[in-house]
This record gives C-alpha cells, sequence and structure tokens, in this order.
C-alpha cells in the first residue's frame, strides 16, 4: 500500500517537462519514439501500439497529411476552365482545385493531427507511469491487466469511447469546419467545383453587422425579431403552463390525470404535423377562416400568417398551443414538492389564493425553475421547429436579403441561407453569432445557478 | 332562507341570484339589431327559421329561465340536492349561451330579419345574458363549494382539442381537397388511410412508416445506451479530463445543430453512407452524448454509499452499473428511450437534406411534408392528416402510457 502511494506520488510530481528534463534516456526518446519507455518498463504490447499508431501517423502525414494541410492555407489556386484539347479539336474542362474539398480534407487532417497530440502526450504519461512503477519495485500491469481494468478503474475509456468517437467524426469536425467557413467567402457566386473560394477573415462580420447593405439591414431586424419572439414564447408558456398546472393540481379538480392527457396530447403529436396542420388551418381558406366567417365575426378572410404583425402574434399564439402543455408537466411536479404546512400556516394568517400565489408558490417556482427558463429562452431563439412549419418564415419582404421573411429567426435564416441560397459564409457566421448570443445566456445561468457551480454538495 | 346549511356556502347565493335574475330579464332586451331592426332572444325565437342550430337558441332560453326559477325556488327551499341541481342548470346555461356566439349568424338570417350578419351586430341583451350566466355558474360554484377551475379548463380543452379534432375529421373525410367550407364532414370514410397503403407507385407511406419505424427503434436503443454510459461516467466516475469533457460538451451544445448539415452530409458521402437509413441512425448516435444532462442528474441523486459498498464488496465499475446503477433508474431509462424514439418521429431537417428526391429512403416526418407542398396539398391533404393520424396515435398512446415517467424524468431536469 505504502509502495504504491509513493510510485503513485513520484509519478503524479512530474509533469509534461519534468519527465523529459529528469528523466532516463528511455523516458526521453519516447518523446521521439512513442511508446519506448513502456517497452523497456514491460509494457511490451502497450508501447507497441504506441509506436504503431505513431508510424501510421506518419505515414498519413507523408503521404497525404502534409499536402492537405498546405492546401488549407490557400484554399486552392488553380480554376477550374476550358482548355482547347488540339487532338480532338473542342474545348475541354479541365479539373481544377475543389476549395470546399480542400477545407473539408484539411479539417481532417488537422482533426487527425489533434488526435495524434493527444495520443503521443497520453504514451508520455503512460512510459512515465510504468517507469516509476518499476523502479519502486511494484508491478507493472500487463496488458491483459489492462485491458481488464477498462470494466473497473478506467471504465471511462470504455464507456466514453463511442460517444467520443461519434462526437469527434459528426459534431466536432463538421462544426470547425463550419467555424471555418465563416472567415470564407463561400457564398452563391463562389461555388466549387466552378468557382474557387478563399479566406477573407472576419469581412463577412462586418457586412452582416455593420454594412450599410441590405444585408445587415436584414440581421438587425431580424436578430431583433429573434429576441421578441424568444422572450413572448419563453413567459408566456412559462406563466401559461403555471397557471394551468395550479388549476389542475388545486384541490376539489377531480380526474387530474384525464386533464392532464388531454392538454399532453399536444404535445405528443409531433410538431411536424401539429404545426404544419395548424399552418394550414390558418391559411386565407383554412378552416379558422371559413369558420369565422360562418359564424360572422368576419366577414374577410384574416391574414393569420400573410400580415407581419397577424402572423408574428399568431406564432405565439400556436406556440402557446404547444408550450404551454411541457411547464404544465414540469411544473405539476415541482408543486407536489412545495410543503404543504406553509399553505396551511398562510391560511391560517389570513392569506387567500391570491396571497398565497404571489408571495409563496411563485417565488418557490421562480427560485427552482430559472436556470430551466433561460435555458428555455435559448432554446426558444433557436426554435427552428416553431417558425419553420408554422409560417417558413414568411411573410417575405423585398427589404430583407434574399428569401429571409418577417417571421425569420435567426436559425431559420441560417437553414434557408445554406438550403435555397447556399450562401454558406453567411450561414457559418449567423451560426457564431448565436453561439455568442448563447453563451452570454448561460454564462449568466450558470454564475446565478448554486447547484452547477456546487456539483459536489448535491450528494 | 335559511341562515346556514352544512355543505354550503350561502355568502354568494344572493350573487347568484342575482345574475340568475338578470340573465333572464336580459332575454327580452335586444339580443341582435342591425339597421334599425332589432329583436329580443324571446321574439327570435317565435320567429325561427328552421334552421338545425335553433335549439341552441331554444335552450339558452329555456335554461336561463329554470335557471331563474330556481335560484328563486331554492331562496325559500334551500337545499344542498337544490343548490346542485341549480349548479347544472346553470352550467347547461352556459354552454348554450357561449355556443349562442357561434350560432346567432346562422339563427339570425334563417329567420329572415338580417342578412350578412356580424357578431358586432350582437345586442346588449346577448352580453348581459352571457356576462351573467357566467357570473351565475361561478357563484353557484362557490355556494356548492365547487372548484370554479372545471370552468377554465373545460374552455382550455376545448380549444386545445379542436385542431386535434379536425386531423382527425379530415382524415374521415370524404370529400377530397384542402378548402371546405365546414367543420364537419359530410361523408365520412376510410378510404383515405387505405390510399396511403394502396398506390405504392406514388406514396409508399407503407414504405415511410417501415423506414421510421427502423431509425426509431435503432436510435432509442443506441441513444439510450450512449446516454446511458456518458451519464453514468460523467455522474459516477471521476477522472482527469472530466470537467473539460462537460465544459466541451456544453459548448458544442451551443452552436445551433444544423449548422454543420451541410460537413455532415460531405462526411457522410465520403463515407458512401449518404442516402441511406444507416446515415441517420449512425448520425443521431453520434450526437447522442449531448443529452446527458438529464440523466447525470439522475444518477446524481443515487447515493455514493452505494457504489462504496459495492467497491469494497468487490465490485467493479462495470458491474456497480449493470447491477446497481441501471435497476435503479427504471423510470429515466424510459424517458430517455421515449425520447429516442419520438425523436426520430418527429426530426425532420435532417432526413430532408440526406435524402433529397430518394423518395423510397424518406421517413414519414419527409414525406408527409412533401405532401404539404403548395402544389400538392389539394390532392394530398385528407392522405396527408390520414397519414398524421397514423403517425401521432401511437406515440400519443405510447406518451400517455408512460407519462409518469416522463414527468419524473422532466422534472429531475430543472433539479439537476
Amino acid at each position: 500500500m505504502l509502495n504504491k502511494t509513493t510510485a503513485g506520488e513520484d509519478y503524479k510530481k512530474r509533469n509534461f517537462l519534468t519527465i523529459f528534463t529528469k528523466g532516463d534516456i528511455f523516458s526521453k526518446l519516447s518523446y521521439i519514439i512513442c511508446g519506448l519507455a513502456n517497452i523497456k518498463n514491460g509494457q511490451i504490447v502497450k508501447g507497441l501500439l504506441f509506436l504503431g499508431l505513431e508510424v501510421l501517423f506518419f505515414i498519413f502525414m507523408g503521404a497525404k497529411g502534409v499536402r492537405l494541410l498546405a492546401d488549407l492555407t490557400t484554399l486552392g489556386t488553380s480554376t477550374q476552365s476550358m482548355v482547347f484539347n488540339e487532338s480532338i479539336g473542342i474545348y475541354e474542362t479541365v479539373q481544377g482545385d475543389n476549395s470546399m474539398l480542400i477545407l473539408l480534407f484539411g479539417v481532417i487532417a488537422t482533426v487527425v493531427t489533434a488526435c495524434f497530440i493527444a495520443i503521443w502526450v497520453f504514451s508520455i504519461f503512460s512510459g512515465e507511469r510504468a517507469r516509476a512503477l518499476k523502479s519502486a519495485g511494484k508491478h507493472v500491469p500487463t496488458f491483459i491487466e489492462d485491458v481488464k481494468s477498462l470494466a473497473n478503474k478506467n471504465i471511462h475509456f470504455l464507456f466514453l469511447s463511442v460517444p467520443v468517437s461519434g462526437l469527434l467524426i459528426f459534431t466536432v469536425m463538421p462544426l470547425i469546419y463550419m467555424i471555418l467557413m465563416a472567415f470564407t467567402n463561400y457564398d452563391s457566386e463562389h461555388q466549387p467545383p466552378g468557382n474557387l473560394f478563399t479566406w477573407v477573415a472576419i469581412k463577412n462580420f462586418i457586412t452582416l453587422l455593420s454594412s450599410s447593405d441590405r444585408l445587415s439591414a436584414t440581421f438587425w431586424p431580424v436578430l431583433g425579431w429573434t429576441f421578441i419572439w424568444g422572450i413572448c414564447a419563453t413567459f408566456s408558456c412559462y406563466f401559461g403552463g403555471m397557471a394551468l398546472a395550479i388549476v389542475i393540481n388545486s384541490k376539489g379538480i377531480k380526474l387530474k390525470k384525464f386533464w392532464r392527457t388531454i392538454f399532453v396530447i399536444t404535445y405528443a403529436i409531433p410538431g411536424f404535423i401539429s404545426l404544419k396542420f395548424v399552418a394550414t388551418m390558418l391559411g386565407e381558406r383554412g378552416i379558422f377562416n371559413v369558420l369565422l366567417q360562418k359564424w360572422g365575426f368576419t366577414d374577410v378572410a384574416l391574414p393569420f400568417l400573410t400580415n407581419t404583425t397577424w402572423a408574428r402574434v399568431s406564432v405565439i399564439l400556436v406556440n402557446l398551443w404547444i408550450g404551454v402543455p411541457v411547464t404544465m408537466l414540469m411544473v405539476s411536479g415541482i408543486l407536489m414538492n412545495i410543503p404543504g404546512e406553509i399553505y396551511e400556516s398562510a391560511k391560517i394568517d389570513g392569506a387567500g389564493p391570491f396571497t398565497m400565489f404571489r408571495k409563496i408558490t411563485f417565488p418557490y417556482m421562480l427560485f427552482i425553475t430559472t436556470p430551466y427558463l433561460i435555458s428555455n429562452l435559448i432554446g426558444n431563439f433557436n426554435n427552428f421547429n416553431a417558425i419553420y412549419f408554422l409560417t417558413g418564415g414568411a411573410p417575405n419582404s423585398l427589404d430583407y436579403f434574399k428569401g429571409a421573411g418577417k417571421t425569420d429567426l435567426l436559425v431559420t435564416w441560417l437553414y434557408k441561407l445554406t438550403k435555397d441560397s447556399n450562401d454558406y459564409n453567411l450561414a457559418a457566421t449567423i451560426g457564431i453569432i448565436i453561439f455568442v448570443i448563447s453563451a452570454a445566456f448561460t454564462l449568466i445561468t450558470f454564475s446565478r445557478s448554486q447547484s452547477m457551480k456546487n456539483e459536489e454538495g448535491f450528494r | 332562507m335559511k341562515k346556514t346549511i352544512i355543505g354550503l356556502n350561502l355568502d354568494h347565493y344572493l350573487k347568484a341570484m342575482a345574475g340568475a335574475v338578470i340573465a333572464f330579464l336580459a332575454i327580452f332586451a335586444p339580443y341582435a339589431s342591425k339597421e334599425g331592426t332589432s329583436v329580443s332572444m324571446i321574439s327570435a325565437l317565435l320567429k325561427r327559421g328552421g334552421s338545425y342550430v335553433d335549439f341552441i337558441l331554444f335552450g339558452a332560453v329555456i335554461f336561463t329561465a329554470l335557471s331563474a326559477v330556481a335560484s328563486v325556488v331554492l331562496f325559500f327551499m334551500t337545499s344542498v340536492k337544490g343548490v346542485r341541481l341549480w349548479q347544472v342548470i346553470a352550467a347547461i346555461q352556459t354552454v348554450f349561451v357561449t355556443l349562442l356566439l357561434f350560432s346567432s349568424k346562422k339563427i339570425l338570417e334563417s329567420t329572415g330579419l338580417f342578412n350578412s350578419f356580424l357578431s358586432k351586430n350582437l345586442g346588449v341583451g346577448f352580453f348581459i345574458t352571457l356576462v351573467a350566466a357566467y357570473f351565475t355558474l361561478i357563484n353557484v360554484m362557490k355556494v356548492t363549494r365547487t372548484n370554479r377551475g372545471y370552468i377554465l379548463l373545460t374552455i382550455l380543452s376545448v380549444i386545445w382539442l379542436f385542431p386535434v379534432l379536425w386531423i382527425v375529421l379530415t382524415s374521415l373525410r370524404a370529400e377530397q381537397g384542402y378548402y371546405v367550407g365546414y367543420f364537419i364532414p359530410h361523408g365520412f370514410t376510410l378510404q383515405n388511410f387505405v390510399n396511403l397503403f394502396s398506390n405504392q407507385s406514388v406514396l409508399p407511406f407503407g414504405r415511410w412508416w417501415l423506414n421510421t419505424f427502423i431509425v426509431a427503434i435503432c436510435g432509442c436503443v443506441f441513444n439510450t445506451m450512449i446516454v446511458l454510459m456518458t451519464a453514468f461516467i460523467l455522474s459516477r466516475t471521476r477522472f482527469t479530463g472530466r470537467k473539460t469533457f462537460m465544459n466541451i460538451l456544453m459548448i458544442i451544445g451551443m452552436f445551433p445543430g444544423f449548422m454543420s448539415l451541410i460537413a455532415v452530409y460531405n462526411i457522410l458521402k465520403g463515407l458512401g453512407l449518404n442516402q441511406s437509413l444507416l446515415a441517420l441512425i449512425v448520425v443521431g448516435a453520434a450526437g447522442a452524448a449531448m443529452g446527458y444532462h438529464v440523466t447525470k442528474g439522475f444518477f446524481d441523486t443515487i447515493p455514493k454509499a452505494l457504489d462504496e459498498a459495492a467497491i469494497i464488496d468487490g465490485a467493479s465499475r462495470f458491474q456497480i452499473f449493470r447491477k446497481i446503477t441501471l435497476p435503479l433508474s427504471k423510470s429515466i431509462i424510459v424517458y430517455i428511450a421515449l425520447g429516442g424514439f419520438l425523436g426520430a418521429w418527429s426530426d425532420y431537417i435532417f432526413p430532408s437534406m440526406l435524402f433529397g428526391d430518394k423518395q423510397s429512403s424518406y421517413t414519414v416526418a419527409v414525406g408527409l411534408f412533401w405532401m404539404t407542398d403548395f402544389r400538392r396539398i389539394d390532392t394530398y391533404y385528407t392522405q396527408f392528416a390520414a397519414g398524421a393520424v397514423l403517425v401521432a396515435l401511437p406515440i400519443v398512446i405510447l406518451f400517455v402510457w408512460l407519462q409518469r415517467f416522463y414527468v419524473e424524468g422532466l422534472s429531475g431536469a430543472v433539479k439537476g
């Protein structure tokens, strides 16, 4: 036991530099030849694995990687062009560089390099650990034992390997690719393979945020509406859901489950169905207009989704239809946790139901649900479904940049820019701006939420 | 009138009675007036023109009168049973008067007194009846100590179920087309459902349904496994880089998800997976770890002492996961599995980008969306509704059945 701790401490004192400066010749060499220290100290298979990975990496870099990384700096130089082929006597297309693929492969090469560096550092520490154990006279774990420890002490390697590689390939890598794209001019006029695109530094941000052209005249109103929408949608659903939950859970209401189920149905129907359907109901000849005219409420069709103000109010109201049940379900759970005695004593003190709500229920609710409220706010800023399926951003406006409409949020505009007009650089720029907004709000939540700060104290 | 009766709160009796009497008197006040013509509810009833909604006016008048009579009679002979009966009468009266708001046009136009009637032509008498009816009902409910929440819940339920009802009715409608000038179909049929499955060449709905089902089942299984593993590691073990890992996940999560879809699409193309269902499953599972929060919050509440005891008994971490943590987490497992299953049914953006025009790979979301394109909506509207019902039904049943777990998971999310 004692030996083990000393060996461990000896190992822990070392950092990336001291392993090199204080290590023996094998430790030093293992900075160049991965796994050498492992091999020397008895972990032959492990050491060979490290070495093998290193060799593979250098083969990859030598064959392709270096070229890919070098291309990344220019994003391609030769444009696709027509060249006269004298032997056949016609003009032929000569393949040029494809900037998009160069960028993509460049990112892949970068990520592979980053992974290798992680393995390299890991191998150095692993070698040092083996050395420390051996010099302390302890048993150095064999390869079989290492594998077995995956089910126990090192279970995080086993369990996280799948999620991490999944995230790396399908989330991190694409994300880096798109972030980089925000600094290029990959718009509808620079489409590979016909054209090249290139680095433009922060020009996209400048045009979007502060130029006088149509782009920034679109961006700011869309951003403004995104905020209005987010705040209205979040708070209307929050208070609506809370009110509904309080009514359903109040004393004297029978068949609580029945009532809850009625409201939950709208939440359970997949959003694309209910929203798309409601959108058809709100159309000029949709059932709402038909009925309103039949009932005599109006004699002309109401422009539910075609007039800017009407459409904006409509989406908020329809969102209420979907969002209230969610809050209702959540609040129901919390309401049951408020100790009943508080209400009893308030009642004895002569408080009415409204005072009790204002002084007990609401403060308690607000205290518990502030993090939820803020994450919900971020969620609503990015509430793609509600807008896209309901209005698709319409009514479109001539003052706005291609295709953007008066109910478009930043996210739906981003989607339109990628899907309809192929202005990937602008889409990526907007994505980064959304990230900045979300990050700001998240920081506020984190600094205010105790449960986030004090994770261990929770147990 | 007696001073007190057990089971009744007579403080509100007089208010309820006043409401009932005022509602009754307002029957004789102008119900509707337009361009000089004015008519009370009573005279409209006497003049009735044979519209099929006349019974609403009839019911409103009868029950308003009954309510007023009941209020007077009960004033002298107060009893619990009597007031309860009055409450029922007042409730029915309120329903009828409210319905009148929507049917007055039909009723009054059929009398021949009005044409192109609008709600703004409704007279003061009607609105007094309407308000007084609600006022009476509320106060009668106060007298019988019944929760007034029922009124609100009933109104909201109608609003909430209205679109749902419309989807169901449309799916059963025999008349095709998007535009119909009425709510209840003239003919009912199951043909819309049959059509979805029969004309394979045009709309392979059965195929779409099966595709989605496969993706949903796989997504459900893989997502649950990945989320459980990630949450377990982040909650129950401590290792170097754990905080960093969580922070990285948080940062990734703040980028809008489909910003990177183009890149994902290109990578899938490189792997030769584009236009296949496998891609949907793989990408879904790859991102699943991002949703570990709720589960971690749940695992955090399982006492650590359990793990420690197991370790002393010689259990490995893997055994703890399998034999202690998982059996204690039934509700959260159902929550994630349900979430994964539902996600597959409602995901539209990624499949639509992935499959392009390869119809045979569509999921129901993409397929149904394709039907609602403005060029096709007139042809496919009723079939779209039928498809929507077929998609929504299993999910709603599943959801209602497993509601309890969902609520637990959801409130757990807030705590964590």
